[in-house]
């Protein structure tokens, strides 16, 4: 046990947690004793005794985990010892609850955690959906169903759309580039332990006096501001996630403006890497938006002052502008990652190069540009600066245009094809560019003045954002698991299975989220635990659907976890892929690579005679003998290697 | 900071061999470029509190600016401008001196430049205490503590990475070549950060 | 292709999205929507047939395992997919445009209205009737409305479905002029609605809402009469009206 104390991990970080809260709790003890303050202040907005704790602890946490060890040596000025990558590559699962500078062990904690919190949001939601199939309240109170809908939005936006989609690049990218690392392999790890503690702070307001914070994810001022405890949690919980998700975008724009590999230039990027470079330009430049937000929140409840009290010369409307400068941007951190996933995807299992390339990776970065200029359609109706809506309606209609030239050229790529049906991954992304599309339409309707303010605070606004979000997001995560699957896990999923989850989450999805677009244009307005009695044949239908929904889901979760223990030995390259981290052994090589690869060509250069993305280390050296595995795929411009399967 | 962990190790005879070096691809080298994209988000963040402000003083706000009753001792935080401003200059002299070898310089100016850093700090907090109002009072007394507030975080987030510098300098580290002076360059770089956002902060809430 | 869309678009534009319309600026909401259905249906038939078609048409047959043909683009095409969209969200935006300066048009008669919300209670004041003040919206049927918002705690929304119009109310200062709290709207149907809350302002949210009663201008003076004599006999308005 005393060795165990000693030695960084989990038990160091359970005893760094008590020491950091203890040190919080007797801090704000100790201070207002001092200034002579009623020691435990309980107004609802209030709670400091609490609300420290929660900042301290979980820094006790991290320090108790190890994450500040190297640093706190080179502080000190004693001499870094030589690097000897103890804390590099996973050798059991007990390697996955430790501090671990492995960027594929980061992208593994990343991808389990965070559909770990898939799991406990979509479970919140089945409650919802349980309380919404008839009219009138029967399982939950209004008041425990604000909180409800507003941990399940905190949870699937925060911890797991954002986090997954760094968790499949931390992954794949540094192989995708031909880098042995991320950048920053200590900041990497930092960033993903912060991850965590932002979800369990969320989940941890259940159980504070007042229950989960009820403001909704926007937690919109000054609702927020006099709401119960748990509010507190939400903005911290935020603050956790946001430096999270910072760090990890200025490691990503690091690593790939440092890091790519000889012969890689810009446009020889493979589209997920163009995708990851201008989601984390957007983080970079607009998640501190909301940290900032959210701390003049915490600071209007704890320390009492009044960024957003009306009566006291507060600005309310000043919250929901900062606010959504980070949170529209924020819908285009949600989606680019996962267009970069899709073209991947749809390329290889085409057997295409991606139609008009450049246009497609200029078109993301004109879709980052104009998305820093759409807040304020969020707020049409919110009473702000009459003369802005127009502008703001222009620029958002216009934002469909570069999203309109991703669709068209997916659709382009599948033109004098080869196409495969067979793995999952390419039926999510086929799904994928059905159901956005819907979402885009609907979003094109909701960014017009005139249709937004008869919609905006509907279920039309839900339907829409789960069109976006589900069958968008979470299309692209599903297909990018599946694509990358045997890559991580070096087995192969049960496609038969994955075939079943994609029908079923298909339908379920259309099935819940179709008729919402009714029922909100017809009346019924979004957060509400009870509706009028006419909408209760759609609401319930929308329910089972949702259930079906939830069900797929336990598919999908039987297959990864029965194929991850079990499942038949992937081949390195089973799609026949031309990227570089298709060319190394599945799982990769604890360092990635022998010797960094050389790129020689465009990433997705199939059909082209003799042409080939990448020369990896030492292949030129044994050209005479080439390994199957790995030169058949990547040399095989013309025909592939016969022998070769696509799938199990 | 992180080189490390790619750089060494190839020598040691472990069970395997240490990650290839990455290729550098870019004229601009990790750190540099890290330090600066981490103060675009920090000058994103300074964003949003001035977003706040504008609201607060242009939007919201009818009537003179700051309200009556609130007064803001311009000549004291005048002085403490110049203060951290000349601070910018030692850093810079420090960066210098160990560029050309100089450890006495390089050693005098990081201490320099702490002090006149901890100075300002010291005459903020001060200010503070002397002010007469609080951040209970109004949007004013809100947004002047949480602009200035937020300056003073990261004034004392630059100190913490002076003092790391400073200590390192004093047990021997640092020399002329470019890779062996990032640990002087990277804090200094930060700290004209924290410079350069007190002006825009003291010119918009002292003077304007 | 084109037969698709026009079967589409007639069964959507057929298919009765919003409910109800009551208010002049009703009509012109849904004919905007109707177009952009239409328009929508174009493209998205465009996206499906095609989308069917290739997969229809180059599905790999089995064993089949060699390449697609190596087109990497086609620049008028992809100019083509870039301008025309244009074009529309353009046209899209003009339209929208046109269409609110029409449903946000004052008339010289409207009568005003003043609404208050506080968490979870609306209440109406009618400043042309002394400041009369009550708990049911009544109004009467064909004349503009000009309605002034006002917030006490939160931010709360004001819409009545069949009306089409939705706007916040929002808590200001005293120095908050900044903040769009009018709009005016005509309803021209006479009935019963229900105005619903539409933004998230706290526990009775889901159960704040007032009905609204349309009438003709005599039912409404009537009913203005008879809520005055109901507040002077319960000697200054604690009563029918409720003015808390």
């Amino acid at each position: 046990m005393a060795v165990a104390i000693k030695q960084p991990g989990l038990a160091r970080g359970a005893l760094g947690f008590i020491v950091g809260s203890a040190f919080g709790f007797g801090l704000v003890v100790a201070l207002r004793a001092i200034s002579g303050l009623e020691i435990f202040q309980t107004e609802q907005t209030g709670y400091p005794h609490l609300v420290v704790p929660a900042i301290t602890g979980p820094l006790g946490f991290l320090v108790g985990l190890g994450a500040f060890d190297y640093w706190f040596r080179w502080a000190a000025g004693r001499p870094t010892i030589p690097e000897d990558h103890s804390q590099h590559g996973a050798k059991s699962w007990r390697d996955y609850f430790k501090f671990n500078t492995d960027h594929k062990v980061i992208g593994i904690q990343y991808i389990v955690t965070t559909f770990f919190f898939f799991l406990v949001g979509g479970l919140i939601a089945m409650l919802i959906r349980a309380e919404l199939a008839q009219p009138g309240t029967q399982i939950v109170d209004p008041g425990v169903y604000n909180g409800l809908f507003s941990t399940h939005a905190a949870i699937m936006i925060f911890v797991f759309v954002i986090p997954v989609f760094a968790g499949i690049a931390n992954y794949v990218l540094p192989l995708m580039i031909g880098a042995p690392d991320m950048a920053f392999p200590r900041l990497n790890a930092l960033s993903f332990w912060m991850l965590p503690i932002a979800g369990i702070l969320f989940l941890s307001s259940f159980l504070v006096p007042g229950g989960a914070f009820d403001a909704g994810w926007t937690g919109y001022a000054p609702l927020s501001t006099g709401a119960p405890l748990g509010q507190s949690f939400f903005n911290l919980g935020v603050q956790f996630a946001g430096a999270s998700s910072v760090a990890t975008a200025l490691n990503f724009l690091v690593t790939i403006v440092t890091m790519r590999a000889p012969g890689m230039t810009f446009w020889r990027m493979p589209l997920l890497v163009w995708a990851n470079l201008s989601t984390s330009l957007l983080v970079v430049a607009a998640t501190p938006f909301i940290a900032g937000v959210q701390f003049m929140v915490l600071f209007d409840r704890v320390l009492h002052t009044n960024f957003f009290q009306a009566a006291f010369g507060g600005d309310v409307l000043s919250y929901q502008h900062i606010f959504w400068f980070y949170s529209h941007p924020a819908v285009y951190i949600m989606m680019l990652p996962g267009f970069g996933i899709i073209s991947e995807v749809i390329s290889t299992h085409a057997r295409k190069p991606i139609f008009g390339y450049r246009l497609m990776a200029l078109a993301l970065i004109g879709i980052v540009v104009l998305s820093y200029t759409v807040w304020a359609h969020h707020m049409f109706v919110s009473g702000m600066f009459a003369w802005l809506r127009v502008p703001m309606m222009i620029t958002t209609l216009l934002i469909a245009v570069p999203t309109g030239i991703k669709i068209f050229s997916w659709l382009a790529t599948l033109f004098n094809s080869v196409l495969h049906l067979r793995s999952t991954a390419m039926l999510f992304a086929l799904g994928f560019v059905t159901t956005f599309t819907i979402g885009g339409i609907s979003g094109v309707m909701l960014g017009m003045v005139p249709i937004d303010i008869h919609v905006s605070d509907t279920y039309f606004i839900v339907a829409h954002i789960h069109f976006v979000l589900f069958g968008g997001s979470v299309f692209t995560i599903f297909a990018g698991i599946y694509h990358w699957f045997p890559k991580m896990t070096g087995r192969m999923y049960d496609e038969k299975l994955g075939r079943v989850h994609f029908y079923l989450t298909l339908v379920g999805m259309l099935g819940t989220f179709i008729p919402m677009h009714w029922v909100g244009m017809e009346g019924m307005p979004r957060r509400v635990a009870d509706y009028a009695a006419q909408f209760g044949d759609w609401n319930l239908m929308i329910s089972i659907s949702s259930f079906l929904l939830g069900i797929a889901q336990l598919v999908f979760l039987y297959n990864m976890i029965v194929s991850w223990k079990w499942g038949p030995r992937a081949t390195a390259n089973p799609w026949r892929a031309k990227t570089i981290e298709w060319q190394v052994s599945s799982p990769p090589p604890i360092f990635n690579f022998d010797e960094i690869p050389r790129v020689v060509g465009g990433p997705y250069e199939f059909g082209v005679p003799g042409a080939r993305h990448a020369i990896m280390g030492g292949e030129e050296a044994e050209v005479r003998k080439p390994e199957p595995a790995v030169v058949g795929a990547a040399g095989g411009g013309g025909g592939g290697s016969p022998g070769e399967r696509g799938g199990p | 900071m992180e080189s490390a962990s790619v750089a060494v190790g190839q020598a040691e005879p472990h069970e395997h061999h240490g990650p290839p070096e990455a290729h550098q691809s870019s004229r601009i080298d990790r750190q540099t470029l890290g330090i600066l994209l981490f103060i675009v988000t920090e000058a994103m963040l300074f964003g949003a509190f001035f977003a706040s402000y504008f609201f607060l003083r242009v939007v919201s706000n009818e009537g003179p600016w700051p309200p009556e009753g609130f007064e803001l001792p311009v000549a004291v935080a005048g002085v403490n401008t110049a203060i951290l401003i000349s601070s910018s200059f030692t850093v810079h002299w420090a960066l210098e001196a160990t560029r050309k070898g100089n450890r006495r310089g390089m050693q005098m100016g990081l201490m320099t430049t702490w002090l006149l850093g901890s100075t300002f700090l010291f005459i903020q907090i001060n200010e503070y205490i002397h002010i007469g109002f609080s951040g209970r009072d109004g949007a004013f007394g809100s947004i002047f503590y949480g602009l200035t507030g937020l300056h003073g975080a990261h004034v004392l987030v630059g100190l913490l990475l002076l003092s790391f510098a400073n200590i390192r300098a004093w047990r021997g580290h640092f020399g002329p070549k470019a890779k062996d002076h990032l640990g002087v360059e990277v804090p200094g770089i930060y700290w004209h950060f924290v410079d350069v956002m007190w002006i825009i902060v003291f010119t918009v809430v002292y003077i304007l | 292709m084109l037969a698709l869309t026009v079967v589409g678009s007639v069964v959507l534009v057929q298919f009765d999205w919003f409910g109800d319309a009551a208010s002049e600026e009703a009509p012109p909401i849904d004919t905007l929507f109707d177009v952009m259905v239409v328009l929508s249906t174009f493209v998205f038939s465009i996206v499906m047939v095609m989308f069917g078609y290739a997969i229809w048409k180059f599905r790999a047959r089995p064993g089949d395992e060699s390449d697609g043909a190596p087109i990497h683009g086609n620049t008028k095409l992809e100019i083509a997919w870039t301008v025309i969209p244009t074009i529309i969200v353009l046209f899209g935006a003009g339209y929208s445009w046109i269409v609110l300066d029409d449903i946000e048009a004052r008339a010289d008669d409207a009568m005003p209205l003043k609404v208050t919300a506080q968490q979870f209670k609306w209440t109406f004041e009618y400043p042309e009737a002394d400041g009369l003040r009550s708990d049911e919206l009544h109004v009467p049927v064909d004349r503009q409305l000009d309605v002034q918002l006002e917030a006490l705690d939160v931010v709360h929304s004001f819409w009545v479905p069949e009306w089409r119009i939705k706007r916040d109310l929002v808590p200001a200062g005293e120095g908050g002029d900044e903040i769009d709290d009018e709009f005016v709207v005509t309803p021209n149907e006479e009935g019963t609605f229900s105005l619903v809350c539409t933004e998230l302002c706290g526990l009775g949210h889901t159960t704040m809402r007032a009905t609204v009663v349309v009438e003709s201008q005599e039912e409404f003076d009537q009913w203005l009469d008879d809520q005055a004599q109901a507040e002077a006999g319960a000697g200054g308005g604690s009563s029918a009206a409720g003015g808390t």
